[in-house]
Parts: structure tokens; C-alpha cells; sequence
């Protein structure tokens, strides 16, 4: 077919891929507030995408309550900005659209175009709108207030959508004279890969573009800021890091705890094991299955009921205080929740509490796969039940146990936060602060962004160093990969 | 007598079969001492993973003044229901149950419909780029950005404060979109085949035989999901620092469990709430309780039935992607 193809066809091709780049590039200023189009004043959150103040007139109005009632700024005119934002929303949407059709046979290139060049010409209406908008709002009797700004990217957007436009047009001409196919046809691969596209969208948005704010890391900011490159600091922030004593003083405190906590875990990661072998020498199978379900019911709770948990059985008045104070051996009841002592080892009672009867199930099943002939085999040579457990089941569960192992060391910065953060009191914050906990605490409870980004990249960075290291050494040792 | 020499050796072979098997009949102390020890500490273990929960239900449902002189250990007594009923006046926790219970249903059901799909589209040689999406997919779960981007990327996006962000983020999970392609591979390839020969095309093909035969892993991580929709409580920290009507019931009973003892004041807050009611439940202990109750409640009564799934899922999840 390709052989075939006449000139008009190939700069057709071109242009299409010109088109799609286009409309790519539309829809993602749709959702970055930095190039808002929309954000004609300084009343206007500088959070908001396009897309918000399109959809949500109540968010684009909700700093306008006095301007409006003063009569600064005119009802009508927002309203247009807010109609205006919709329409190019629409006109936004309507691209992508043709962009996908432009997959397709000629037929849906032909309905694509048209498609194309209507939203371009309604996304340029709609500029023009913001335009008018903005004209008004300018006029305002309190400039000071009201801030009226011509957004900056609003001849960018402006050109793009001209650029769609005109080639949408040039699109339309060539393809008039086409013979289109009797139906609406794509190629599978297409259609299979369009299907698709919607959750690369959300993986993109959700797990890559956050990668994106990585930058803070190099800026000075304090929340409600915008980023401008007056404010670059370079890597200031890494340097406080490792020169602010009271900072230095936290994050080796804070690593102490996450290294201690995750090495008590790793030094008894063979728990799971153990529990799951002594569970299967026992021979009632109803006690066992017994057993089996109800020691892992706590894995299916979350943290903050655990604590709930704690708090009616270790508390002033929960079941151990009462029962010593009612057998008079108390005078009042004890609070050991508030207790700062020995805290590592706490948490970690907590965590096996929750989670060792289902870390158990993993090998627990692994036992019931291991060929019983070894064991009719050891049983005739004369071995008695510890040497069986030690000789046949550990060796076979050890490959498992590798693996998860591995897995724990990669995870060693990442303890999670929800444990920590329930159980944290006045007595034993300085003990329970583990990286995530600070982070948390750092950046959403005192708003110091850029630092706690650099602690999040520095993290994310070990973490992933781990991870291949961890894989590098199952592939040394076992010849296989665990990710 | 003389014994016969069959007799001899008969004899001879039981001596020896004796010898070899004594350990198989006769139990030593050692191994009796094991036994019981086993069963003594397996027992403990299970009761303290029980007995919580059942101190807590008992004293939700005993005598509120029993329970504040802690006299309600083992046994209820005084049984009523006037704590449960007394929660309804609560405001802001029948909100909450609202927002996890709405969350917990579309947040799992989009999340399995998505992870079948895509587990679906996967497994489609014939797509464009395939192995490339699907590894841009995959490697997702090997880094994070981190809490704080994470949490500008939601706020750029003004999905702070609104009730999506518990929704969106979820519905592509890579974990359980392994899982079901994986599932999906082991189905024979016939059966797709010979539907594609007849015509049908990739939508149908999903809906009429894939949908179906992968429910019990679409159940599998659908109970997944639902348990940590749930449970889920530092999105709602996080996220929600401005919206208080749409904290989930597992950040309401965080706040009420670190409020000072009594909560009088926010029954009262709650609206119209008859004087005996408030009578009932004077104390914050109580309505902890309750609360804590009402959060655990539906995962107790689902994880009988679900204990399968459960254990089906740990499984799957050994087999690599």
C-alpha cells in the first residue's frame, strides 16, 4: 500500500502527526495551572487549571464574594470568563477526539477533520471570550484589589489553537476529493491501543507527572507561592540537609529510628516461617484451620483500629487496668499507651500481631507442596520430627523465604507511616519518627515543601537502588529475579 | 517345640519392623512436651487475636455503668443496643460512613473493571506499542515521587478537597492488572480463537468470555480492593485538610479517639438527641468503642465468607508477573 501512496497522501501523514502533537499539547495545558489562559486577575486561585475553571464556577468565583458585592467586577464578565473556559474545554475535547478518528480509515479521517476544525474554531471563540473578559475586568474601579493580569500564556494557547485550525482546514481540503470506505473502520492495533490510552492518560497524570514536582526540591517555596526562576536556589536544599545542625540532628534521629525499626523486622523475618511450620505439625486440621482464620483477621484491619484496639486493652480504663484495679492490686488504672519506653519493640509487637498469621499463608502453602515421600524417606532412616522440621521443611522453604527477604531489605526506608502516626504521643515522639512520619509531618503539618521534596527524591532514589540491588543479588545467588 | 525355620524368620522380620517403626508408636516425653507446648501457644496467639475484638463488642452492648466501673471483662451483662442507636445522632459519622461505604463501592468496582480490561489488552500481541505501554505501566510500581510532590500533583490537578481523589488515583493499580493477565494467559487460547473466528470482535470477546471466566481473580482483587478502600485513612489526612465533610469513618474515629475523655459536646452537636439518649452515653470510652465497632464490623462480617479469596490472593501473588 505504502508504495502507492501520492504526495498528498504523505503530507497528509505529516500533517496528521503535527495535528496529534498539537492537540496533545492543548490537553495538557488544560490541566497545568501554570498556563492557565483563564486567570485574567489576581482574584483567580493561581491553582486552577483550565479545566477547573471550566467545570467548576463555584471554584473560579470563590474569591469573588466582595468584588462582586462592591461591584469591582461585574457578574456578567465572570460568567463569560467561566462560559468562554467550558467552550474551549469542549473545543479541547473535540480534538482529541479527531485525533484518535485519525487512526482510522478515511471515513473517520474524513468525520475527524471536521470534528478538528470545528473545535478549533469553538476553542478560538472561546479565547476570544477571555479576551472580552478580560478587557472588562481590566476596567475596574479597584485595580489594586482586583489585580487584572493578561495571562501569560494566552497568545501560546492562542497560536496552537490557530495552528489546529489552519491545519484541520488544509486536512478538510485534501481529503474532499478522497473516496471514503462505506463504514467506520481502524485498524485493530489501533483500536486495541485506543482502548488503552485512557489508562496511560491516568498513569501519566498519577504516577509520572509527580515526578514533575521534583523541582520544588530546587526552588525556594513556601505553599501559595508561584515557582519563578528568581527563586532557584539550586541545591541549597541539599546542602541545609547536611549543614543545619537542628536539621541534621532530626534526619539522623529519624534514620536511627526507620534503620532500627526495619533491621528488629528483618532480624525476625523468619517469624512467619517458624509459625507456619510449627502450625502444620499439629495433626487436628480442624484446630489448625481454626487457628489459621483467626490469626489473620488482624491483617485485614487498618492502623487506626489496631490503635483502637490497644487503646480498649492497654488504656487507664481498658481490660488490664480494670482487672488489676478490681482485684485490688491497682489503686488506679495504668496508661500504657503513654508509656515512651522501649517503643521499637512495641511497634514491632504490633506489626506481628497484625501481620503474622497472614505472612504465614505463604508458607503454609509452600509446606503442603513439599513431596511427603522425603519425609517417608527420613522416617525409615531412623529421623525424628525436629530433624525433619530442620532437614526437609526449612531447606524447602528457604527459596521463599529468599524472596521475601529480599524484598523486606529493599523496603528498609519504607516502614509507611499509618503505624507510627497512630501510635505517636508526647512521650515517645523522638523514638517513633520514622522517615515517612517526618516527611509527613514536615511538609503537610509545617508547609516546608522543597525540603521534604529533597528528602522524598533522596527516598524514592535509595529505594529504587535497593530494589536492583536486591534483584542483582537473587540473580547472583538463585539465578532468578524477583521483580 | 522347635519352631519351623518360616517361623524364625517371621519373627526375625517383626523384630526388625519393631526396631525401625519404634518411633512412629511410641511417642517420647520430648515429642509429648512438644505437642502440648505447640498447642498451648497456638492457642494463646489465637485468643489474643480474638479476645480484643470481643471485649470491645461486649462492651458496647453491656450496661454503660458496668462498663465506666470496668466490671464487663468476659462475661456482657445488661445487653442493649442504646449505643448503636445513640450513633445515628452523630452527624458527621453518618457522613463519614457514607463517603467510605460510596468510596469502598465505586472506588473497587471501577478499579476491577479497569484492571480486567487492561489485563485484557495486554495479552493482545497485535496492539501498537504493547510491550512499551505495558512496561511504562508495570515500572509504576518500583518508584514513587514521594508524599509531598504527590501531594502538589493532586492539589495542580484540585483534587484536594474534592471526593475523586480517593477515586482516580486507584482505578489503575499495576499490581492487580498482573495478577489478571496472568490469569488470563492460562486460559486455553482456543477458546478465544475460535470466537474470533467466528467474528466476534475484541469487545465481545471480553465481554462474553473473559469477563466470565476471570471472576474468581476479578473477585480475588476486588475483596483486595474493597478492604483498602476501606481501611484507607492517610488519603483522607492528607488530602482532606479542608473538607471535613468528606473524611472517611477510619479519620473520624482517629479524631475521636484522640479527643479528650468526654464527647458530650459533640453529641450535642449532632442535632436533636433525647435525653436518654445522652444519659447512655455519657462517657468517651463507650463511644469509642462503638465507633471502633462500627468500623470493624463489616470487615468481621465479610472476612468469613472472603477467607478463600483472601488466601487465593497471597497465592497469585507468589506467582510472578
Amino acid at each position: 500500500m505504502d508504495k502507492s501512496k501520492t504526495v498528498k497522501e504523505l503530507a497528509s501523514d505529516k500533517l496528521y502527526y503535527f495535528i496529534r502533537l498539537a492537540v496533545l499539547l492543548s490537553v495538557v495545558f488544560l490541566f497545568v495551572p501554570a498556563l492557565n489562559p483563564s486567570r485574567i486577575c489576581g482574584l483567580i486561585n493561581k491553582n486552577l487549571s483550565l479545566f477547573t475553571s471550566g467545570v467548576a464556577y463555584s471554584t473560579l468565583t470563590a474569591d469573588f464574594g466582595r468584588a462582586f458585592k462592591k461591584g469591582w467586577v461585574e457578574n456578567s464578565s465572570i460568567q463569560m470568563l467561566y462560559v468562554s473556559s467550558l467552550v474551549i474545554c469542549l473545543g479541547i475535547a473535540a480534538n482529541a477526539a479527531s485525533g484518535c478518528m485519525s487512526l482510522g480509515n478515511m471515513k473517520f479521517k474524513k468525520l475527524g477533520n471536521i470534528i478538528s476544525l470545528v473545535g478549533s474554531i469553538v476553542e478560538l471563540a472561546g479565547m476570544g471570550g477571555i479576551y472580552m473578559a478580560y478587557v472588562q475586568v481590566a476596567a475596574t474601579s479597584k485595580p489594586k484589589r482586583v489585580e487584572p493580569m493578561f495571562p501569560g500564556s494566552f497568545w501560546f494557547v492562542t497560536v496552537i489553537f490557530a495552528l489546529i485550525f489552519v491545519a484541520s482546514l488544509i486536512q478538510v481540503i485534501i481529503t474532499a476529493k478522497e473516496k471514503a470506505e462505506e463504514k467506520f473502520e481502524m485498524e485493530t492495533k489501533f483500536r486495541l491501543f485506543l482502548m488503552f490510552l485512557p489508562f496511560i492518560a491516568l498513569v501519566a497524570v498519577f504516577s509520572y507527572l509527580p515526578l514533575w514536582g521534583w523541582r520544588y526540591a530546587f526552588f525556594d517555596y513556601k505553599v501559595g507561592d508561584t515557582l519563578s526562576m528568581d527563586k532557584f536556589v539550586g541545591f541549597k536544599w541539599f546542602t541545609e540537609l547536611i549543614k543545619n545542625p537542628a536539621t541534621v540532628r532530626d534526619i539522623i534521629n529519624v534514620l536511627k529510628n526507620t534503620l532500627g525499626m526495619s533491621f528488629i523486622g528483618l532480624a525476625t523475618s523468619w517469624l512467619p516461617m517458624a509459625f507456619a511450620i510449627f502450625l502444620c505439625e499439629m495433626k487436628n486440621i480442624k484446630f489448625r484451620r481454626f487457628v489459621q482464620t483467626f490469626t489473620t483477621v488482624p491483617n485485614f484491619i487498618s492502623w487506626v483500629l489496631v490503635y483502637s484496639i490497644a487503646f480498649c486493652i492497654f488504656s487507664t480504663d481498658g481490660f488490664i487496668s480494670s482487672i488489676f484495679v478490681n482485684l485490688g492490686i491497682w489503686q488506679e488504672g495504668k496508661n500504657f499507651l503513654m508509656d515512651g519506653s522501649n517503643t521499637w519493640l512495641k511497634m514491632w509487637l504490633w506489626g506481628t500481631w497484625k501481620g503474622v498469621g497472614w505472612s504465614a499463608i505463604i508458607y503454609i502453602s509452600a509446606i503442603s507442596g513439599i513431596d511427603q515421600q522425603l519425609y517417608e524417606a527420613a522416617t525409615v532412616d531412623g529421623a525424628g520430627r525436629f530433624q525433619k522440621m530442620w532437614n526437609i521443611t526449612v531447606p524447602c522453604l528457604i527459596p521463599t523465604f529468599f524472596v521475601l527477604f529480599l524484598m523486606a531489605v529493599a523496603n528498609i526506608l519504607s516502614n509507611g507511616m499509618d503505624q507510627y502516626l497512630v501510635f505517636k504521643n508526647a512521650t515517645n515522639t523522638s523514638s517513633i519518627m520514622v522517615l515517612d512520619l517526618y516527611v509527613y509531618e514536615l511538609g503537610i503539618g509545617k508547609g516546608s515543601i522543597p525540603l521534604t521534596t529533597v528528602v522524598s527524591m533522596l527516598k524514592s532514589i535509595v529505594s529504587v537502588i535497593l530494589l536492583f540491588g536486591a534483584n542483582g543479588a537473587s540473580k547472583l545467588l538463585r539465578g532468578e529475579s524477583i521483580i | 517345640m522347635a519352631k519351623t525355620a518360616q517361623e524364625k524368620a517371621d519373627a526375625k522380620a517383626e523384630k526388625l519392623y519393631k526396631k525401625t517403626h519404634k518411633r512412629k508408636y511410641q511417642l517420647s516425653p520430648g515429642d509429648i512436651l512438644f505437642t502440648v507446648l505447640n498447642y498451648l501457644v497456638f492457642t494463646l496467639f489465637t485468643i489474643a487475636c480474638i479476645f480484643p475484638f470481643y471485649y470491645l463488642f461486649i462492651n458496647t452492648i453491656s450496661d454503660n455503668d458496668m462498663v465506666l466501673r470496668g466490671t464487663i471483662n468476659f462475661i456482657p451483662r445488661g445487653l442493649h443496643i442504646g449505643n448503636y442507636t445513640a450513633l445515628l445522632n452523630v452527624g458527621d459519622l453518618s457522613t463519614a460512613f457514607l463517603v467510605s461505604v460510596t468510596r469502598t463501592l465505586l472506588g473497587t468496582t471501577l478499579m476491577v473493571m479497569a484492571s480486567a480490561l487492561v489485563g485484557y489488552l495486554v495479552t493482545k500481541q497485535e496492539m501498537w506499542g504493547r510491550k512499551f505501554w505495558y512496561r511504562f505501566l508495570i515500572i509504576t510500581m518500583y518508584f514513587n515521587a514521594g508524599i509531598i510532590p504527590v501531594f502538589l500533583n493532586m492539589q495542580m490537578l484540585g483534587l484536594t478537597n474534592s471526593f475523586w481523589v480517593y477515586i482516580i488515583p486507584g482505578i489503575v493499580a499495576p499490581y492487580n492488572i498482573i495478577l489478571v493477565k496472568t490469569y488470563i494467559e492460562s486460559i486455553p487460547a482456543d477458546l478465544e480463537e475460535s470466537a474470533s473466528i467466528d467474528g466476534a470482535t475484541h469487545m465481545t470477546i471480553f465481554r462474553k468470555i473473559i469477563w466470565p471466566l476471570c471472576k474468581p481473580i476479578l473477585a480475588t482483587i476486588a475483596i483486595f480492593g474493597a478492604v483498602g478502600h476501606w481501611n484507607s485513612f492517610t488519603d483522607s489526612l492528607i488530602y482532606m485538610q479542608s473538607a471535613p465533610n468528606l473524611y472517611t469513618l477510619q479519620h473520624r474515629l482517629y479524631i475521636y479517639l484522640n479527643q479528650s475523655s468526654n464527647l458530650k459536646s459533640l453529641m450535642q452537636s449532632g442535632g436533636t438527641v433525647s435525653e436518654a439518649a445522652m444519659k447512655s452515653v455519657l462517657s468517651g470510652k463507650i463511644i469509642k468503642y462503638t465507633i471502633s465497632m462500627v468500623t470493624v464490623i463489616p470487615i468481621l462480617l465479610v472476612y468469613p465468607f472472603m477467607q478463600r479469596y483472601f488466601e487465593e490472593g497471597i497465592m497469585l501473588g507468589a506467582v510472578k508477573g
